[in-house]
């Protein structure tokens, strides 16, 4: 199983990501309601990880970071996914 | 990390959280109404002009508005998507590929209309943006927008009622369809953003 997306709340991060091409960090903590420091601290993990694309740009001079998912994001997600359900399954 | 690590009650909770978050995940397709609007003032414009010149009523010089209208609209559609894209705080996966599907649909009928101007002569390059615009509007409809459906009909709608009336209306018709289809969808979709 993927170490990364054992935790809850970089497991909601990739999820939230997949149907999106570029989600916003305020965005992202809101919808996971999660704190602005913990959400970071869990993000830059992902992007280490190349599961995630980072992208920092100015919006009327203030900072605005967006979050992608990477393929490998994606195929690790679907994979972790498949998994659990394997896991679940062999438990019922 | 081994599976040890989780157990069935902790992966029957990540499920039903991706499950949820999947669920909730409705990417609307923003289409930006300002555009319609623009570009659909813009074709119906240029499509009575063009007519109007045909029939003698305005000189040929009048022509020289339509370039300008053309790069002026290109100019704020380019600016004005570039600071959507930006500001906007999602932008889905759908949205991404309507924009595909809006530029090849819009760029293939720009290359019809210049480049392959002796098929497709006079009130035919009219038409043509009338068939371009009907199909970025049922591509919308296509995703759930009731408004754009309807709009999209009404596109197709006066391209057969032109083809059967009268010569010296079939432009108007054209023009209609492109200021109550197009236009009227952007100004639907600027009202119910509010």
């Amino acid at each position: 199983m993927d170490e990364l997306l054992l935790s809850k709340v970089r497991l909601g991060v990739v999820a939230e990501l997949l149907n999106y091409d570029w989600v916003a960090f305020s965005e992202l903590a809101r919808a996971l309601d999660v704190s602005h420091g913990n959400l970071g601290a869990h993000l830059s993990k992902l992007v280490d990880a190349e599961y995630v694309e980072e992208e920092k740009s100015f919006v009327n001079r203030r900072p605005l970071t967006r979050y992608r998912l990477t393929k490998k994001g994606r195929d690790a997600f679907a994979a972790h996914v498949s998994q659990l359900a394997s896991l679940l399954k062999a438990a019922t | 990390m081994t599976v040890e690590r989780i157990d069935a009650a902790q992966a029957r909770e990540h499920l039903e959280m991706v499950d949820r978050i999947l669920a909730e995940s409705h990417p609307r397709l923003c289409a930006g109404g300002e555009f319609f609007l623009l570009w659909g003032l813009a074709s119906a414009y240029i499509t009575v002009l063009f007519h109007l010149v045909d029939i003698g009523m305005f000189a040929a010089r009048a022509l020289w508005s339509v370039p300008i209208v053309l790069a002026a609209c290109a100019l704020y559609s380019l600016v004005r998507a570039r600071s959507l894209n930006r500001t906007i705080a999602r932008t889905s996966l759908v949205q991404r590929e309507f924009f595909n599907v809006l530029w090849l649909t819009l760029g293939v009928t720009f290359i019809a209309n210049v480049a392959a101007f002796r098929i497709f002569s006079g009130i035919a390059q009219a038409a043509l943006w009338s068939v371009a615009e009907a199909i970025v509007l049922l591509y919308i409809g296509m995703h759930g927008n009731r408004r754009a459906q309807i709009a999209g009909v009404l596109v197709v709608v006066s391209l057969v009622a032109a083809n059967f009336v009268a010569p010296d209306r079939t432009a108007y018709v054209l023009a209609a369809g492109m200021l109550v289809g197009y236009a009227g969808f952007g100004v639907s979709e600027l009202l119910a953003a509010e």
